[in-house]
C-alpha cells in the first residue's frame, strides 16, 4: 500500500511507532519500584556481600524482567516461545532445584551431623517456621496450596521453596522465590535478636564437647541410609532428597571425584545462574506487584522468626534432659533453618560475642545440614497433603 | 573358574535388565482400563463420518503414554483376538491419564478406531495384551437405555454403574472436584493439625536417622574375629578409635606445618643438573625460521 502523507509525516509516524515499542512508552511506576528493588539486591550483594552468588543473578534478573516492552514479540519471560520462557521452563517444571540439591549434596560434609546425631533433631525443630507460616497464611485467607508454598519459605531453602511453589502455586513462584532468597541473605540481620531474646547469658557460654572423628564408612553409609529412611517416609520429596544424597555419595565415595567436582562446580554454577536470573526476571511488575506479594514478604519474615524460635527453644528444652557436659549451646538452634552456611555462621558470630574462645561453627553445621534434609522432608509432606 | 563366574554374573545382570525392561512395558499395558461403554447411541456422540454407533472408551490410568497398538479388543470371551488394534499409528498412543474412544460399528473400512464387531447382542467386552493371551481388563454390562452409558463411576476405579452423563473422552466423574488441599483445610481450618502431623513426620524421619547413626558405628566397628579374643584387646581398640576431632585437627595442623617447613627448606637447596639435548632436525638451529640468510 502506498503511503499518502508527506515524507516528514511518514518519518514522524514511524518514529512515533518506534517510540511506542520502547520501554519508555510502556514504563509504569511498578516497573520503577521493581528496578529499585533489583538495584538494592545488587547493592546488598556487592557492597555488603549478602549471598552474592544468589542476589547478583536475581537482582540483575529483576532488572531484565522489568524492562517494559510491547507484548507479542516473544521477549518476556511469560511469553511462550521466548528465550527467557525456555529458560524459565526449568523453574516452572521444578528441574533446577533438584540439580542444585545435587551440587549441595556434593559440597556438604555431614561429619558434624554424624558425629553428634542429636543435632538432627534441632534441624527438625526449626521446621516449625514452615508450619507456623502455613497456619498464619491460612488465617490471612490464602488458599491451602498457596499457604503451603508460602510456609516453605521458613525452611530457608531457596531451591526447596521454588520446587514446592512450582508444584502448588506457580502463580506465586516469583514472590516466594524472591522472598526466600531475600530472607536467606538477611539471616545475619533477622536471627541474632531472636537468639539473644530467647537465651540467657549463662546458656550462651555453654561449651559443647568437640565432635569425634568420623570414619569414611560412616560418611559413605550416611547418604545411602539417609535416602532410604527419609524417602521411604516421604516419597514426594524424592527429587530433592534423592539428588541431595546422591551428590553426597559422589563426594564421600571418593571414587567419583570427577562427577562430584562437576556437581559441586560447573553444574551448580550453571543452574544457579539460570535459576537466579529467571526467578529475578519472573518478577515482572505487571504480574508481581500485588497485595499477595506484599503478604508473602511479611509471612516470609514471620516464618524465619518462628523457625529460629523453634530451633533455639528446642535446644533449651533438650538441655533439660541432658547431663552436664553433654548440654548444647542454644545459640546453635538457629542453624536448624537450612540457609547453609549462613545460619551456622550466625551461631559462630553471636557465640564469639559472648566468649571469644567458644567456636560454635562446627557444632552449628550439624543442625544446619539437618535443616536441609528437614526442609526437603517438609516439602514432601506439604506436597503429599496439598497437591 | 573365574571366567565362568564372571560370565554368570554378566548373564544374570543382563537377565535382570531384560526382566526390568519387560516388566516396565507390561506394567504400562496393564494400566489401561475399559472406562465407559455406550451401547444404544440414539442422539449421542458422533464419529468422524457423522454416524452414531456404540462406543467404548479406554482410559490410561498411568502417568506415562501407553501405546494400545497391537492389543486386542473383543466382545467374545472365546475369541480374545477378535479385533487387532493396528500398530504404528500415532492415534493408538494414549497420553497419560487420557482417553481413546473406539466405535463398535462393524465398519473397519472407516479407520482403525472402528471395530469389526458391534455391541447389539453383547454384554461383554475385554482388552487383551499384545500376546493375545494376557487379559488386561474385562467388563460385563447390562442392557442400557438409549444414551445412558455404563462405566466406572470414577476414571479407572473398580466401582461400576450407569453414568448420569455420557462423557466420551472426558472424566466419568462429573461432580465438583475438591482438591486434597481444600479437603484438608475443611477438616483443619487453622493449620494446627497440619503443623502437628507434619512436624511429627519430620521429627520421625530425622529421629530414625538419629537412631540409626547413633548405633551404626557400634555395628560396623564390631570385628568378628576379635569378638572371640580377650576382652581387654577390644577395650584397647575402642579407646584408640575414639579420637576427637580436635586431636585430628591438631595432628593435621602439625603435619601441615611440617610439610610447609620442609618445602621452605627445599627451596634453599641448589641443584645443578647436566642438561643433555639430543639432536633432532625439528629443534635444529640450522633449519630454524629465525636463522638469518647468508
Amino acid at each position: 500500500m502506498e503511503y499518502s502523507g508527506s515524507y516528514l509525516t511518514f518519518i514522524a509516524d514511524h518514529l512515533n511507532q518506534f517510540f511506542s515499542y520502547t520501554s519508555f512508552a510502556n514504563f509504569t511506576v511498578g516497573h520503577f519500584i521493581m528496578i529499585c528493588i533489583g538495584l538494592a539486591f545488587i547493592y546488598l550483594a556487592i557492597a555488603k556481600e549478602y549471598e552474592p552468588l544468589l542476589l547478583v543473578p536475581i537482582g540483575f534478573g529483576i532488572l531484565v524482567g522489568n524492562i517494559a516492552f510491547t507484548p507479542g514479540f516473544q521477549i518476556g519471560i511469560y511469553e511462550s516461545g521466548s528465550v527467557l520462557n525456555y529458560l524459565y521452563f526449568g523453574v516452572m517444571q521444578g528441574i533446577y532445584p533438584p540439580l542444585i540439591f545435587l551440587g549441595i549434596g556434593a559440597m556438604t560434609d555431614f561429619s558434624a551431623l554424624i558425629s553428634n546425631p542429636k543435632l538432627m533433631l534441632v534441624g527438625a525443630a526449626a521446621q516449625l517456621g514452615i508450619f507456623g507460616a502455613y497456619a498464619i497464611a491460612l488465617f490471612l485467607g490464602f488458599s491451602p496450596s498457596e499457604a503451603g508454598s508460602i510456609g516453605i519459605i521458613g525452611g530457608a531453602d531457596g531451591p526447596t521453596a521454588i520446587f514446592l511453589a512450582s508444584k502448588l502455586a506457580p502463580d506465586l513462584l516469583g514472590a516466594i522465590a524472591i522472598s526466600a532468597y531475600s530472607y536467606m541473605a538477611l539471616v545475619p540481620v533477622i536471627q541474632p535478636p531472636v537468639m539473644r531474646l530467647l537465651t540467657t547469658s549463662k546458656e550462651r557460654l555453654i561449651r559443647m564437647k568437640p565432635p569425634r572423628a568420623v570414619s569414611k564408612t560412616e560418611k559413605v553409609m550416611f547418604p545411602i541410609i539417609g535416602l532410604l529412611l527419609t524417602a521411604f517416609i516421604v516419597p514426594s520429596g524424592l527429587p530433592l532428597l534423592g539428588m541431595l544424597f546422591f551428590g553426597n555419595l559422589l563426594k564421600e565415595s571418593t571414587v567419583t571425584k570427577r562427577l562430584a567436582d562437576t556437581a559441586k562446580g560447573p553444574l551448580i554454577d550453571i543452574v544457579t545462574i539460570l535459576i537466579g536470573l529467571t526467578v529475578g526476571a519472573s518478577t515482572q511488575a505487571t504480574t508481581f506487584l500485588t497485595a499477595k506479594s506484599v503478604g508473602i514478604f511479611v509471612l516470609g519474615a514471620a516464618s524465619f522468626i518462628i523457625a529460629t524460635f523453634g530451633g533455639v527453644m528446642f535446644v533449651k528444652i533438650l538441655n533439660l534432659f541432658l547431663k552436664e557436659g553433654n548440654k548444647m549451646n542454644p545459640l546453635i538452634g538457629n542453624a536448624g533453618v537450612s540457609a547453609v552456611p549462613d545460619s551456622a555462621r550466625v551461631s559462630q558470630i553471636v557465640g564469639l560475642q559472648y566468649d571469644k574462645t567458644n567456636h560454635l561453627l562446627m557444632h552449628a553445621m550439624g543442625p544446619n545440614v539437618a535443616g536441609v534434609i528437614g526442609s526437603a522432608v517438609a516439602a514432601g509432606i506439604l506436597l503429599g497433603f496439598l497437591a | 573358574m573365574k571366567m565362568l563366574i564372571k560370565q554368570f554374573k554378566q548373564t544374570g545382570l543382563l537377565l535382570c535388565l531384560l526382566f526390568a525392561i519387560h516388566s516396565g512395558f507390561s506394567q504400562s499395558g496393564s494400566d489401561l482400563r475399559i472406562n465407559e461403554v455406550l451401547v444404544d447411541n440414539d442422539s449421542n456422540y458422533v464419529d468422524d463420518f457423522g454416524q452414531r454407533s456404540s462406543w467404548i472408551e479406554i482410559f490410561n490410568t498411568a502417568y506415562n503414554n501407553v501405546n494400545i497398538g497391537g492389543m486386542y479388543l473383543t466382545n467374545d470371551p472365546k475369541n480374545p483376538t477378535k479385533y487387532l488394534i493396528p500398530k504404528g499409528d500415532p492415534m493408538t498412543i494414549i497420553p497419560q491419564r487420557n482417553y481413546l474412544v473406539f466405535f463398535a460399528d462393524n465398519r473397519t473400512t472407516r479407520g482403525i478406531l472402528h471395530l469389526n464387531f458391534d455391541l447389539e447382542h453383547s454384554d461383554y467386552l475385554a482388552l487383551y495384551d499384545v500376546n493375545g493371551k494376557t487379559m488386561i481388563d474385562e467388563i460385563r454390562f447390562m442392557r442400557q437405555n438409549p444414551d445412558i452409558s455404563f462405566g466406572r463411576l470414577n476414571d479407572g476405579s473398580d466401582e461400576f454403574g450407569m453414568l448420569n452423563k455420557t462423557t466420551p473422552k472426558a472424566s466419568n466423574y462429573t461432580g465438583t472436584v475438591v482438591t486434597a488441599g481444600e479437603e484438608f483445610v475443611k477438616m483443619d481450618p487453622y493449620g494446627l493439625g497440619m503443623a502437628v502431623i507434619a512436624m511429627s513426620v519430620v521429627f520421625m524421619a530425622l529421629i530414625l536417622l538419629y537412631l540409626v547413626f547413633k548405633n551404626t558405628r557400634r555395628l560396623y566397628t564390631i570385628d568378628l574375629k576379635k569378638l572371640f579374643t580377650k576382652e581387654k584387646m577390644l577395650k584397647d581398640i575402642n579407646e584408640t578409635q575414639d579420637i576427637s576431632g580436635e586431636v585430628n585437627a591438631a595432628i593435621s595442623m602439625a603435619l601441615y606445618l611440617y610439610r610447609n617447613e620442609l618445602h621452605d627448606h627445599e627451596e634453599t637447596v641448589l641443584t645443578i643438573k647436566k642438561v643433555a639435548r639430543t639432536y633432532s632436525p625439528w629443534s635444529s638451529k640450522i633449519y630454524g625460521l629465525r636463522n638469518p640468510h647468508r
